[in-house]
């Protein structure tokens, strides 16, 4: 076999030649695009049409009570309404409730007055009773994933028929905001006394569009709701999610046309979908936020009690110190993310009301770095292992941050491991330092309590602080806003001194869309919103 | 024949229960707890242990085989813990379509390879030689993915020719369906067409040197009758061989090709529970590939005695 001179060379150039006409989406370090808000698009949209929409990874069991899915979410938030809902100021607004709900001097009392006139997608009428089935369900039923969410009633009540009476154990102002994400979904009685446990293969609730079928691992389809107490309002007649891992397939799909909205799309494509002349990007999403766990104190698991870990990191605060100062935020956001995140780091989003103005993020100082960890005595380079889930992003955030602290005496390597698989290790304690996120809440006690403070259950680095703990908690009992914040940014500032976790930025999203579609509504939640969407008219 | 075909038969289903063991096993040694999967980000300790109760994952792993067999047995094969569908209903969706891709595939590399192989065994150092054996070199040497990439970049988004990816079930749109199948059975054909190329080429030179291909050629016999009825069916026995071991390969082909063209088939459906931890999904998936494999070899088993009446003969006595 003596293959032509001719033929091998033109093999060899095959592959450069269909990669350039590939066009790779990344095209350098470039400054944030600017991104218009997808509620400030009000064209007229007309009657009808199916909305293709691409989620980029399959939803578990459409079951609010089970669910732990972001893009079970974004379907939910089409067909399941809750009794508040946030608005593009991600102000609490009432949604299937008729206002905000009264509370009660001490707090432990919050009556609820409901929406009239509201139906079911299956025709049967929304009350009080309804609405007592679902939240104790939510918070009584053991596979429930909303018991920490609504732990603090102790009692619901019927009132009359349009209205319900909570009960709490303790002043708890952050449950508006649980009442305004899945905990606050009410479901159909009548399909929950036909389905029970598995609800969530065939859900009903109140909503502007009704579930209609669902293939597992590759579309589900929701119909417009007649039944829906704003159906005129509601433009689109169907509304098909097409799961799409790939983004860059997902992105593929939104060029040809075979879906008209794609949500999340990778950092890394959101440029070339900006420069097709037909579609446009949105952004939404900054709830959550991205960083670095150390494990300072989870010896035995995130929810037992915090013990001693045996790493340098662990033992000295000096050389947390000397790691945070030796990364570069707005750096590794340029490198790793296209610029397209925002930098920070607390946990709570720039934005947002709680947070007093003097929380201020450190600079990277190399020579300060480099001194804290000669200062330490311990031998350099200082060895640490950080846990990076294994997909192409994480792995290369990990190696920036490999290298910048490298030139500090740190000597980081880096252990990938399957998402699952560091999900694990982060609860048991079994590793020193992870790259890990969290997907957000309204409230800033969600992006808190099961996170920072001793033993909660996603406290992955293990912190164990009364300093972290104790304004948290008198902030949760604390109804005034000016307050709260003033006792967040105390405990968040405890928290950046010990650095259980090195907050690197606010996770942005950006939803794709053409141009033909108007009306979409897109919030800090990063959940699309398509009752008032359509195809322009 | 019969009991030559029984005889395999027995070892198939021995074959079988070390596989389910193996599986069952095999799924709870992977790192991580579906449990824990289920519960998701804000999971507290309570409801992970409700999910493992519900699954019976807390019980010791005996008993949880026990269970499994006698579920299986029953036909019971449980709910997808990811999204409570039976795990029944989402075989028989998916099932299809795999076997769907994975025919057009078949037919693709068939069509392609052995012809190719022919004709590059036949015009023997000429330049269509070189353009097959380059083919050959190529299509074993580019990864699916980026086949499929290239694919949906150059026909779905800068032609326009081809929807980029999904599935249209046949039933519900022929025409559809085929046209969204194009591209996946290209790509996933392109690699076993090179490797049914080199297998056809290489088995059609040693038989076309054979003496009796050159008596065959002495006594008169027109060019074609030679290389088709005398080379080319003994050539075979190595072609069906390799049709039948890269079966199983087709089916990890398709896991990537399924994954890029957003189809709904049986590979995807193995990744996405592996990944997900999903252990009545896995333990179904793997079980019907094991069969699927047993299915086959027997099948390559009987071509062969079909084709090679010597292995008849010598499989009914002993050994």
């Amino acid at each position: 076999m003596r293959p032509s001179p001719r033929i091998v060379a033109a093999l060899a150039v095959l592959p450069l030649a269909l990669t350039a006409c590939g066009g790779g989406g990344s095209s350098g370090p470039s400054a944030a695009p600017s991104v218009a808000d997808a509620s400030a698009d009000n064209r007229a949209v007309k009657s009808g049409g199916t909305l293709n929409v691409a989620l980029n990874a399959d939803p578990d069991a459409l079951d609010p009570s089970t669910s732990t899915t972001l893009v079970g979410r974004e379907v939910f938030a089409n067909m399941c309404e809750k009794l508040y809902d946030i608005d593009a100021a991600s102000e609490l607004v009432p949604q299937l409730a008729a206002a905000l709900p009264e509370v009660s001097e001490d707090g432990k009392e919050v009556t609820i007055k409901l929406r009239d006139g509201v139906k079911f997608n299956d025709g049967t009428p929304f009350d009080a009773e309804a609405v007592k089935k679902s939240l104790d369900r939510h918070r009584t039923w053991e596979k429930s994933s909303r018991q920490a969410d609504l732990e603090a009633i102790s009692e619901v009540e019927v009132v009359d028929a349009a209205t319900v009476k909570l009960t709490l154990k303790r002043a708890f102002t952050p449950l508006t905001a649980q009442l305004a994400d899945r905990a606050g979904m009410i479901m159909s009685p009548k399909a929950l006394d036909g389905a029970g446990d598995n609800f969530g293969a065939s859900p009903v609730c109140v909503g502007p569009f009704k579930f209609s079928a669902r293939t597992s691992g590759s579309q589900i389809v929701l119909d417009k709701a007649p039944d829906y107490y704003d159906a005129a309002k509601v433009k689109l007649d169907k509304l098909v999610y097409k799961i799409i891992v790939d983004p860059n397939v997902r992105a593929a799909n939104l060029k040809s046309g075979d879906v008209q909205v794609a949500d999340q799309l990778a950092t890394t494509t959101v440029a070339g979908v900006q420069a097709d002349p037909n579609l446009k990007v949105v952004s939404g999403g900054g709830l959550g936020y991205y960083g670095l766990q150390i494990n300072v104190g989870n010896a035995t698991g995130s929810t037992e009690k915090a013990g001693p870990v045996d790493s340098p990191l662990a033992k000295s605060p000096e050389l947390r110190e000397a790691f945070e100062l030796a990364l570069d935020r707005e750096q590794i956001n340029k490198t790793v993310y296209n610029g397209l995140h925002e930098v920070d780091c607390f946990p709570v989003p720039v934005d947002s009301a709680y947070r007093t103005p003097d929380l201020q993020c450190p600079k990277r100082d190399l020579a300060k770095a480099k001194q804290l960890v000669q200062a330490s005595g311990v031998p350099t380079p200082v060895p640490v292992k950080l846990t990076s889930p294994n997909d192409a992003t994480n792995q290369r955030l990990a190696q920036v941050v490999q290298q910048m602290t490298k030139e500090a005496g740190f000597a980081v390597t880096v252990e990938t491991a399957e998402f699952v698989s560091t999900l694990e290790q982060g609860k048991s304690g079994d590793f020193q330092a992870m790259l890990s996120g969290w997907s957000g809440r309204v409230d800033p006690d969600g992006n808190l309590t099961n996170l920072v403070t001793s033993q909660g259950s996603n406290n992955f680095a293990g912190m164990a602080d009364p300093g972290i703990d104790e304004p948290i908690k008198q902030a949760a009992a604390t109804q005034d806003t000016a307050e709260r914040a003033e006792l967040y940014s105390k405990a968040m500032k405890r928290a950046a001194e010990l650095r259980g976790v090195v907050y690197l930025y606010h996770n942005k999203y950006y939803l794709g869309m053409s141009k033909n579609v108007a009306g979409v509504q897109y919030f800090k939640d990063g959940l699309p919103r398509f009752a008032t969407a359509g195809f322009v008219a | 024949m019969v009991w030559f075909i029984l005889r395999r038969c027995g070892s198939a289903v021995i074959v079988l229960f070390v596989a389910s063991v193996l599986i069952f096993l095999g799924v709870r040694a992977l790192p991580g707890d579906p449990a824990v999967v289920m519960a998701g980000e804000e999971a507290s300790p309570a409801v992970v242990e409700a999910i493992r109760h519900e699954f019976g994952l807390d019980k010791p792993l005996p008993a949880q085989y026990v269970d499994y067999v006698a579920q299986t047995l029953s036909g019971n094969l449980g709910r997808s813990t990811q999204d409570q569908i039976p795990v029944a209903d989402i075989l028989a969706e998916r099932l299809p379509v795999t076997l769907e891709l994975s025919a057009l595939a078949m037919l693709v590399a068939i069509v392609v390879g052995v012809g190719s192989g022919i004709v590059a065994s036949v015009r023997r150092g000429k330049l269509a030689d070189y353009v097959a054996t380059g083919f050959g070199l190529a299509g074993l040497s580019v990864p699916h993915f980026w086949l499929g990439l290239l694919g949906i970049l150059l026909f779905a988004v800068t032609l326009r020719w081809l929807p980029a990816s999904g599935y249209v079930p046949f039933t519900e749109d022929p025409g559809q369906n085929l046209q969204r199948m194009l591209l996946p059975a290209l790509v996933l054909g392109t690699g076993f067409a090179a490797i049914l190329m080199r297998q056809t080429r290489s088995a059609m030179l040693g038989a076309l040197s054979a003496d009796y291909v050159r008596t065959a050629r002495s006594k008169g016999l027109a060019e074609a009758k030679v290389v088709g009825a005398h080379a080319l069916r003994n050539s075979l026995t190595t072609v069906v061989t390799v049709l039948g071991l890269q079966l199983g390969a087709l089916i990890s082909g398709a896991v990537v090709t399924e994954q890029i063209f957003v189809i709904p088939g049986f590979g995807k459906l193995t990744v996405d529970a592996v990944l997900t931890r999903n252990y009545p999904v896995i333990q179904a998936v793997v079980l019907v590939t094991v069969i699927g494999y047993v299915v086959v070899n027997l099948l390559v088993d009987i071509a062969y005695a079909y084709l090679n009446p010597r292995i008849r003969l010598s499989g009914g006595g002993h050994g």
